[in-house]
């Protein structure tokens, strides 16, 4: 368990993207009657997952301490995609926002967000156990 | 048969001969105690050493932290909606490696009291 | 701050959906009413939704960052109903005219509580949507307890 855990940033990125995803969501709930307005989806899990891939397997070995650490930046570089959903249905004021399916993505959405906290919790848990262990 | 008089006393001592008491019982040779015990014959003596096995159980501990680091990853990034096998892999990892830190302040204890040791 | 963010945008649309029942309470209230200041019978009011984005500060303002993906949502006009009143046959109405017809405000009561109703549904969508952003928040707060 080293300080550069590829795995806590992950977790803390995907914890910003569902928050960025909240936005989106309550946006489109908000605007549910508005004429002309499109509903909008949010999108991270591929660039999260490119992410994750690109740091196992071409990250390169660094053997000199002076030598950066390539792989595990582009965790802050990280972008995620804002689109108008393209299979919306049109009701007849222009309107594409289904406030049943947006309340089932916010349902998922949070519940994948309690348990990404939950897993932070976890592994700062373990962290702070070491430290507190040492004799 | 009960004993009532020195007469019946007698005749129970020459039914059993003393010298039937303490007869040699001879080894048989295929009743070998020590096949009998896998850990005390030869060939099957482990040529591991305590601390291969602790390098070992390290490495296991260390594998399963590795598990436990994939799922919490596929989670993150959506590939995996399986909560539950999640937060189970975790829960292993943690107490193995709990288990394993309880073992070592064990270890380091037991040094340090050899070490106490006066020659 | 994305979340207090969301949160705004979910306050914006309680707070269009609840000028929305306040129009919509008008209507309903004065379905007779033949006088009015104007002059004339009430005329059907109907509250109109738009988006804009979501400004977090004024310096976000200032510097004319629009973050599209967020838009936060205001009632932009009250449009009053351009289609003439109804005409009812009510020679004894105070308000009745040479020929004995009464101009009637056009509101469809029947109409009038459905939108009630939808607009009830959308505040109650918006106002579940806060406690889950504020549910949110809070598990944040607990990181490292």
């Amino acid at each position: 368990m080293d300080i550069n855990d590829k795995t806590l940033k992950a977790l803390a990125s995907a914890v910003k993207f569902r928050e960025m995803r909240q936005e989106v969501i309550s946006s489109n709930i908000a605007n549910a009657e508005t004429p002309g307005f499109k509903a909008k989806r949010l999108d991270f899990e591929e660039a999260l997952a490119r992410a994750l891939d690109v740091d196992g397997q071409l990250t390169m070995k660094v053997n000199d301490p002076k030598h950066f650490d390539v792989g595990n930046g582009g965790f802050n570089n990280l972008k995620p995609e804002v689109y108008e959903d393209p299979n919306g249905v049109v009701s007849e004021n222009g309107n594409t926002v289904d406030i049943q399916d947006e309340m089932a993505r916010e349902a998922e959405n949070k519940l994948m967000y309690d348990a990404l906290i939950q897993m932070i919790n976890k592994k700062l848990g373990m962290k702070k156990y070491i430290l507190n262990s040492e004799k | 048969m009960a004993i009532n008089s020195v007469s019946q006393m007698n005749q129970t001592l020459k039914n059993y001969d003393v010298s039937n008491w303490t007869r040699n019982i001879e080894l048989k040779d295929d009743f070998d105690f020590r096949g009998q015990f896998s850990e005390l014959s030869e060939s099957s003596r482990s040529t591991k050493s305590f601390g291969d096995f602790l390098a070992d159980s390290i490495g296991k501990v260390n594998q399963l932290q590795q598990n436990a680091n994939v799922a919490m990853e596929r989670v993150a990034s959506g590939e995996s909606k399986n909560l539950h096998e999640t937060l189970l892999a975790i829960e292993k990892a943690d107490l193995a490696f709990r288990q394993m830190n309880q073992i070592r302040m064990k270890v380091i204890d037991a040094y340090k009291e050899i070490m106490k040791m006066q020659m | 701050m994305d979340l207090l963010k969301s949160m705004k945008i979910s306050a914006s649309g309680m707070r269009a959906n609840l000028k929305r029942t306040e129009v919509i309470n008008s209507n309903i209230a004065n379905a007779q009413t033949t006088r009015t200041a104007e002059g004339g019978p009430y005329r059907r009011k109907q509250a109109v939704f738009g988006s804009e984005p979501a400004r977090d500060s004024f310096s976000e303002i200032l510097e004319g960052e629009i973050d599209a993906h967020a838009q936060s949502v205001h009632v932009t006009e009250v449009v009053e109903d351009t289609k003439p009143p109804i005409l009812k046959y009510d020679p004894h109405h105070p308000d009745a005219n040479k020929d004995g017809y009464v101009a009637m405000p056009n509101i469809n009561t029947m109409i009038e509580m459905a939108d009630l109703l939808q607009a009830q549904r959308a505040y109650e969508a918006n106002l579940k949507t806060l406690n889950v952003t504020k549910g949110m928040a809070q598990k944040a707060l607990e990181i490292g307890r």
